[in-house]
């Protein structure tokens, strides 16, 4: 047991006309070095999923567990565990507040009461890790950059904690697409390289589908499908039925399936379905 | 989320107060306090403080919801007690100790004075807990109105008060959001002395200002792309139009208010 949920239940504002039951007996599990999507319409309760495997809110009942540790318990322990789990909030260059970049990714390893020498290594670390370069912009204000360049620094700014698990909310959010398939090379890259754990909450699945290797689909508070993504995308009209839009490509093959062709129907991804496609063509022409 | 962002004190309901135009609920308040601030007699108090639990009743929002609302006023009954018991003379002495007498007249006061707060309060819960606060700016802009002849640009205030009660949900959401967030980047709120914490608010600060002040500038582009002016009349989607009701009532608490003269209680 990696990272995962055991019958997590949370219910917002209990015992108040607005109570709300936000999840609902949630278990899952992730592994080390795994990279999981956690998908479903807003409000379907992935906002709150994540909040709780960063130990940012308590179970109303239920267990959350990371490396052998429960982080529903309180007390230092906790925060210590905490900082191994990075989060990316949706948006999270809105959490800028520094006058230079430098300050801002310094600002978490500050946090952890390391040595200003030590956390100098980590801030150019991390702009390293994120692809840029640090001599450039570190005296620059957060600001002045790009949308793309700013969504790298606040990223860079929790991967200076170094954390073994990261989980993003959205992280394309108001990209391009050219700044999407940037950061997605990169998420790819640190799984990869550093074995780092990912779990993403997102709505656009069309260019980090080939990335995944689990996928959870929540519904209602309720963690509805649980597997492998050529299992879940295949169950095409179901996730359409939940208000959810597969992946592109599975989209065109099941068009494409739909007019009488023989493809395959566990395609996600624009690799495997350039690959099909060139296989029905040579097909044809013979 | 959390419990603060029920905004104000509205607790959803069906009930008659719920479904009473605010307009007629504000003017019913205005009498209904102004009779209780010339009420001398414990009997006609009594009166109004059981007409009050009866409406409290008729809510439907649970009574704790009331006694919440109760609790500033403790300490302000502690000092009318103190001040009324031990400062007033005449009548019958109760207690004494050294010097410091307590004697019935203070304490009738002091009662008296104590009551007729609880059930101001309790009368002013019941339009707040059963109004929703938009509804409640639209009545008090209503009542500002006539301000606008000695040049108060009332449209405008209300339009300020709707918009800024619009918005303490929506900063308060925004500022626990943003605090999670640089929690989870390791900030700490909560430890330290004074001056460490309040300078450990500067992550917090900031970017709240930052994203107040592009949703001040969406929301003014967003009124001016509507045809929002500066002094002209609005007219509304949802009129509150004066019920039968309404004024069933509002002609129930002139009688109350009359008879109460009558009989010079």
């Amino acid at each position: 047991m990696f990272i995962g949920t055991d019958r997590l239940t949370h219910t917002y504002m209990p015992g108040t006309p607005y109570a709300k039951k936000a999840l609902d007996n949630v278990s899952f599990e992730i592994k080390q070095g795994g990279f999981a999507l956690v998908i479903g319409r807003s409000g379907s309760g992935k906002s709150t999923l994540i909040q709780h495997l960063n130990g940012l809110l308590k179970p109303t009942s239920g267990r959350v567990f990371f490396d052998g540790h429960d982080l529903g318990q309180k007390g230092n322990e906790l925060l210590k565990i905490r900082r191994k789990i990075g989060l990316v909030f949706q948006m999270p260059e809105e959490l800028f507040f520094s006058e230079t970049i430098f300050d801002e990714i310094a600002f978490a390893p500050r946090n952890l009461g390391l040595e200003e020498t030590e956390v100098q290594t980590r801030v150019i670390e991390a702009l390293e890790e994120v692809g840029m370069e640090a001599e450039q912009f570190i005296d620059r204000h957060p600001f002045q950059l790009s949308a793309g360049q700013k969504r790298m620094v606040a990223l860079a700014a929790v991967l200076s904690l170094r954390p073994e698990v990261l989980i993003l909310d959205e992280p394309t959010a108001g990209l391009d697409h050219s700044g999407q398939k940037i950061l997605f090379k990169l998420l790819a890259s640190l799984n990869k390289k550093k074995n780092m754990t990912f779990i993403i909450c997102t709505h656009h699945l069309d260019q980090v589908a080939a990335l995944a290797d689990q996928v959870l689909v929540l519904q209602e508070g309720r963690l509805v499908m649980d597997g492998f993504p050529q299992k879940i995308f295949g169950r095409r009209s179901q996730l359409i039925k939940m208000g959810l839009s597969p992946p592109v490509t599975a989209e065109i093959m099941a068009d494409l399936a739909e007019r009488g062709l023989d493809v395959r129907s566990d395609i996600f991804n624009l690799e495997d379905a350039r690959a099909e496609i060139n296989r029905l063509r040579r097909h044809r022409v013979k | 989320m959390s419990r603060s962002i029920t905004l104000g004190q509205y607790y959803p309901g069906k009930s008659l107060i719920h479904r009473l135009n605010p307009r007629a609920k504000i003017l019913s308040l205005v009498m209904v306090l102004i009779l209780l601030f010339s009420l001398h007699t414990y009997e006609a108090l009594l009166a109004q403080l059981a007409v009050a639990l009866l409406l409290i009743w008729n809510t439907r929002v649970p009574f704790r919801y009331f006694l919440r609302g109760l609790r500033p006023i403790l300490y302000i009954a502690l000092f009318a007690i103190i001040i009324y018991f031990f400062f007033t003379s005449g009548g019958v002495v109760l207690l004494r100790i050294g010097f410091i007498t307590v004697e019935s007249h203070g304490v009738q006061q002091g009662i008296f004075i104590i009551l007729r707060l609880i059930t101001l309060v309790l009368f002013s819960l019941l339009l707040t807990l059963t109004t929703t606060p938009l509804a409640l700016t639209h009545g008090i802009g209503y009542f500002l109105k006539p301000l606008r002849y000695v040049g108060l640009p009332t449209e405008e205030i209300a339009m300020i008060m709707a918009i800024a009660l619009r918005f303490i949900p929506t900063l308060m959401e925004e500022s626990q959001r943003l605090m999670r967030a640089q929690v989870s980047r390791g900030a700490d709120f909560e430890t330290g002395s004074i001056f460490r914490r309040a300078k450990s608010l500067v992550p917090l600060i900031v970017p709240l200002f930052v994203s107040a002040f592009r949703r001040a500038d969406d929301l003014a582009l967003a009124m001016e792309a509507r045809g929002y002016q500066v002094g002209a009349v609005r007219t509304r989607m949802y009129e509150d139009t004066i019920m039968p009701l309404d004024w069933t009532v509002l002609l129930v608490v002139i009688a109350m208010v009359a008879v109460a003269w009558i009989l010079g209680l």
